[in-house]
Parts: C-alpha cells; sequence; structure tokens
C-alpha cells in the first residue's frame, strides 16, 4: 500500500478533507469530511429575540449572507404570520439577485474557469487572459456595489429584517447604478456564450434534483420544493422527507431524499426544475447555443450559473428601473409563539431553515440546512462513479480531476472550513 | 467606518469573522489599538472591520494611499507570534485561497497586482497574528488574546509611519 499526499484542494470555498483509498480501479473507501458551523449557529440563536436573527444568520457565511437572512425572515414571517407587500418582495428580490451576481461571477471565473481553462488557479489565469479576469472582477463589483446600496454594507448586509427591510434605499443611489448594470447584462451575456464554448468533461450521472419551483417565475424566494422524481412538496414538509444524518467522518450532517440516496441542490438541479421560467434574456442565449434540460453533466453547472447571471443583471435593471416605493419599508410585527419553515435558492441551494418561537418572540428552537452540506452525499457519490474511470492516471492528475468535481458543484464551505487537504491512498 | 475628525491619512483595515475562534483576532487586535486613540489622536485615520470581504477587498482599499491591514495567519509560527509584513511577504505565508475568509487576502492582492494594480495603495502594510483555534465562537486561545497589545503597538507603529521591517513579535 501507498499513501500519496496531493496538493490541497484549493479555490473551493473553505475547509475540508477528501480521502480516498483505490484498489486497483476500485474505490474501497472515500470521505470527504467537512465541517459545519450552521450546526453551532442552531445552537447559538436560541434564546435569542426573532428580530436579531436576520443580522446573525448572517455572518454564518460571507459569500451569501442574503440567502441566510432572506431563509431565515421568510421562516420567522411565517411563525409569525406576517404576510409582506409585494414592494418589499420585489426590493428582496433585488436583494437576491445582487448575492447571485457576486457569487456566480466569483465561481465561474475565479474557482471553476481556470479548472476548464487548464490553469492551476485564477491566478495564472489572469496572467495570460487578464482582459478576462477585470471583466469578472467589475461583473462581481456592481454585484457588491447593489448588495451595498440594498443592504447597507456589502459583506454582512444590516438593512434587511422580519416584516421587510430597516429603511427604504435611495432611489437615486440604486438609479446610479443603471449604467452599470445595463452593462452587466450584456457582460454577463457574452460570458455565458463563452462559458457554453469551454470543453467540458465528459461525466454524467443519473440525478434526483430538488429545488423551489413556482409556475409564475424562476424560484428564489417562493413555490414548493419540487423534486425531478417525487413532484412537488410544502416547504414545510421538508425536513419530513429530506433527512439528515451523521457520518462518522464528517462534522457536517449528510442528507438523502426520499428514496434513501443522494440528491443535488444548486443551480443545474434550479435550470433543470425550472428551465420553463427563465426570463426571455437568458432563455434566448439557451436557444442561441441549442441548450435543453435535463443537463446531467454535474460540470456544466457552469452553464446554469451563466444564465442565472443574465437573469439577475435583468431582474436587477428591472426593478431597479420600477423603484419607486409608496408604502412602509416593513410591515408591523408582532412577537408571538408559533413555528414557521422558509426556504430559499442560495447561490448554491436550497437553503432551509425552521424556527420555534415562545410567546416574547424569543427562539426556542432553530433548524439550517445548507445547501453544500446536502450535496455532500452526491458529490461523494460523484467522485465514486468517476474514479474507477481515472485510476490508471497519474496521482496529480486524479487529484486535479477530484479537485475539479468537488469545485463544480462551488461548495461552500468558507461557511465552514479551513484546509481541504487530499490523501490519496493505493493498494 | 469612522473617520475621526479630519480627512483620514491611513487606512486600518481588521479582517475575520467574530464567531470562529481565533480567527477574528484581526479586529480584536485593531478594537484594542482604537481603544488607545481619542479625537486629537493624529495622523487621522479610517477604521473598517470586515468579516469576510474576498475580493470587496479591493474595492474598500480603493483610493487609499496608505492601508494597515490586520489579519488572522497561520505559519507555523508559535500562536500569538505578531508579524509585520509588506504585501509582498504575504506571499510566504498560507493565508490564501486556504483562508476562511473565503477568497484569501493573499489571492486577493496577488490576483490585483496581476489585473489591477493601480487599485492597490502605495503604501501597504499587514499585520498577520498566528492563530491556533478555529472553532466557532467567541473565545480565543490564551496565547492569541495575549498577543492583541503587542499587535496594538505595531498598527500604532505602522499608523505613525515607522518603517516596517519584516519583524516577528515572539508570542
Amino acid at each position: 500500500m501507498k499513501t500519496i499526499q496531493v496538493p490541497a484542494l484549493a479555490r473551493v470555498e473553505g475547509e475540508g478533507g477528501l480521502f480516498v483509498r483505490l484498489e486497483g480501479e476500485q474505490v474501497a473507501e472515500l470521505k470527504l469530511n467537512i465541517y459545519e458551523p450552521p450546526r453551532f449557529f442552531e445552537g447559538f440563536l436560541k434564546g435569542r429575540h426573532f428580530q436579531e436573527i436576520p443580522d446573525i444568520t448572517a455572518r454564518i457565511c460571507g459569500i451569501c449572507p442574503v440567502a441566510y437572512q432572506m431563509s431565515s425572515v421568510l421562516a420567522l414571517e411565517q411563525a409569525l404570520g406576517v404576510t409582506v407587500t409585494d414592494e418589499i418582495n420585489a426590493l428582496r428580490r433585488l436583494f437576491y439577485a445582487a448575492e447571485y451576481i457576486e457569487s456566480h461571477a466569483l465561481h465561474m471565473f475565479m474557482l471553476q474557469a481556470p479548472d476548464l481553462l487548464g490553469h492551476q488557479s485564477a491566478l495564472s489565469l489572469a496572467a495570460e487572459n487578464p482582459e478576462l479576469v477585470k471583466k469578472a472582477l467589475r461583473l462581481k463589483k456592481i454585484g457588491n456595489d447593489l448588495l451595498k446600496t440594498v443592504g447597507g454594507r456589502s459583506v454582512h448586509p444590516v438593512n434587511a429584517c422580519v416584516g421587510g427591510f430597516y429603511r427604504w434605499p435611495k432611489a437615486h443611489a440604486l438609479q446610479a447604478l443603471i449604467p452599470d448594470l445595463s452593462w452587466g447584462l450584456e457582460a454577463a451575456s457574452e460570458t455565458f456564450l463563452w462559458a457554453a464554448e469551454l470543453d467540458f468533461p465528459d461525466f454524467e450521472e443519473d440525478y434526483e434534483w430538488v429545488a423551489l419551483h413556482s409556475d409564475s417565475r424562476y424560484a428564489v424566494m417562493e413555490g414548493s420544493v419540487r423534486s425531478s422524481i417525487h413532484g412537488d412538496l410544502d416547504v414545510a414538509d421538508f425536513q419530513r422527507d429530506y433527512v439528515e444524518f451523521q457520518v462518522p467522518h464528517s462534522t457536517a450532517l449528510h442528507s438523502h431524499g426520499r428514496d434513501g440516496g443522494p440528491y443535488m441542490v444548486g443551480p443545474l438541479a434550479r435550470l433543470n426544475l425550472n428551465f420553463e421560467q427563465l426570463r426571455p434574456e437568458a432563455a434566448s442565449l439557451a436557444a442561441r447555443v441549442g441548450l435543453s434540460v435535463p443537463i446531467k453533466n454535474p460540470y456544466k453547472a457552469l452553464l446554469a450559473r451563466g444564465l442565472e447571471l443574465v437573469q439577475s443583471y435583468a431582474e436587477a435593471l428591472e426593478i431597479v428601473r420600477a423603484f419607486q416605493p409608496s408604502g412602509p419599508s416593513h410591515v408591523p410585527v408582532e412577537p408571538r409563539s408559533g413555528e414557521g419553515a422558509g426556504a430559499s435558492e442560495a447561490p448554491r441551494g436550497l437553503l432551509f431553515h425552521h424556527y420555534r418561537l415562545d410567546e416574547a418572540g424569543l427562539v426556542e428552537t432553530a433548524r439550517i440546512v445548507p445547501p453544500t452540506a446536502q450535496n455532500l452525499a452526491r458529490i461523494e457519490a460523484d467522485l465514486r462513479g468517476m474514479l474507477p474511470g481515472i485510476a490508471g492516471l497519474p496521482d496529480d492528475d486524479i487529484s486535479l480531476a477530484c479537485e475539479a468535481l468537488v469545485r463544480a458543484y462551488d461548495p461552500c464551505i468558507s461557511c465552514s472550513t479551513h484546509f481541504l487537504t487530499l490523501d490519496l491512498e493505493r493498494q | 467606518m469612522t473617520g475621526q475628525g479630519a480627512a483620514p491619512e491611513v487606512l486600518v483595515i481588521g479582517i475575520g469573522p467574530s464567531l470562529r475562534g481565533d480567527d477574528s483576532a484581526g479586529p480584536l487586535a485593531v478594537a484594542r489599538w482604537r481603544e488607545r486613540r481619542t479625537a486629537e489622536s493624529r495622523p487621522p485615520v479610517e477604521v473598517v472591520c470586515l468579516e469576510a470581504p474576498g475580493l470587496g477587498l479591493l474595492e474598500v482599499m480603493a483610493g487609499a494611499r496608505r492601508v494597515v491591514l490586520v489579519d488572522a495567519v497561520r505559519s507555523g509560527a508559535p500562536p500569538g507570534s505578531v508579524h509585520s509584513m509588506t504585501a509582498e511577504a504575504l506571499a510566504a505565508f498560507k493565508s490564501d485561497s486556504r483562508s476562511a475568509h473565503g477568497w484569501g487576502v493573499g489571492e486577493t492582492l496577488a490576483l490585483a497586482r496581476l489585473v489591477c494594480p493601480e487599485r492597490l495603495p502605495e503604501d501597504l502594510n499587514i499585520v498577520g497574528i498566528e492563530i491556533e483555534n478555529l472553532d466557532p465562537g467567541q473565545e480565543l486561545s490564551p496565547a492569541v488574546a495575549a498577543s492583541l497589545e503587542a499587535a496594538a503597538d505595531l498598527i500604532e507603529g505602522l499608523v505613525q509611519g515607522q518603517p516596517a521591517a519584516a519583524q516577528v513579535l515572539s508570542a
């Protein structure tokens, strides 16, 4: 038996470890080990007033604070019997679009593109193609500016609350972003066409995809939970059918679906289940390159991100142009006992929250099911599926291929982790 | 974000998540240093604490001529060691893509040097605090807690424009 140390798994947001033991071409053991803090946050939220929750959950992840805020406010509003106005919902969609823009631009160019273009990192890509990276930085920066304008701050936004927003953003500040957003829509469209030309590894699996679905729009904060196999489910019933369980090698819980097997959440799941709901700007681009669903190649989540980047810019432009709020920025919320479930589509996939409150509106129990944890069992299954086909390659190539597959899922282990080192053992 | 009276001459940035053990050492050292300052302290500074800015760090630094960046690092030195570094020296540290800050400080600065060097401050110094424990929570390990005064001294020295020879103040 020999043990081989291979380079750390970089460009995954955070920390984790992958251990593979091969016996000939067969995978004898495979463990993706990720440390997950939302568990810690669940305990940290107990006893807190409901209105503190969005600000605390925003700190779980530096990459997707809006997702954590929105899933928590949706769950808490259900527990408190609150319905917000259309104006507030529109601003929430704008807020969420800003996060998609930032997150997707980062992942597409900086995290996944180097793999597809044969670069070690975005740094070597930047050395070869600085214009591409400059465009990525600008695409991302506009998301950042938008997030800051709506959320008050760009990193851990503070403006969202249960019931809406503490205050409306300044209309002139939003409108000042229109030229940048128009440029972004154009640049995102070019980005998708560029991505469609990339050479993707040849690998397909039969997946169960799970994502929010609504007939009326490409669901981010609305609708029911749709499975490609089992159909629709109320968000409130999610924890009944999608079960988390512990595995000895990971502090993060893994998840299985109704059949007791792994499932996929994230951009590919969303696109495959909501293709009909794409905005026209994105649908026409998909048609132009002949893209149809279902897409069974996990690396092609990049194309889903590309279409969502286009959509996010288009939606942001539409909302900013129409922004002229006349009502209050938040509806009144009174404490009461109750429980509520909420889900939204974080850039990385379905993010589920559930809270139980006491009469004073203090949290009795909190449950957070993050997208990356849901995907872990699926990523392991993909790696098991891929490894026999590449077991004859040199160790470094095996390592790179594993890393690239993990990275295609854009695992946000940044809420979680520091070092993702890969250990490969052969027998 | 606080200016202190006159137009700020120096931007001091503390980086690190507040609920991840020693990873919050940067903002805590900045807070310790700030306690010593008054409205009369010179030069005027602007102070920003960020949990996980990633590439957003470039926007935060945009337009600043002098920046002091305070962050947690891991280099194998004893926990609580305080490093004074230039941006170039940061490349020697493994705080880049493996940082819990998502897109790390080292990688962000390296990328900016490649594609948009004009967005980097002319004068950029980094204070790195060697950390140990990254468990969730607000607890600092004793060696790191004990290093905050030395880190605050170093921040003040850099704010006063003292030359930043590469040095390690041992724990």
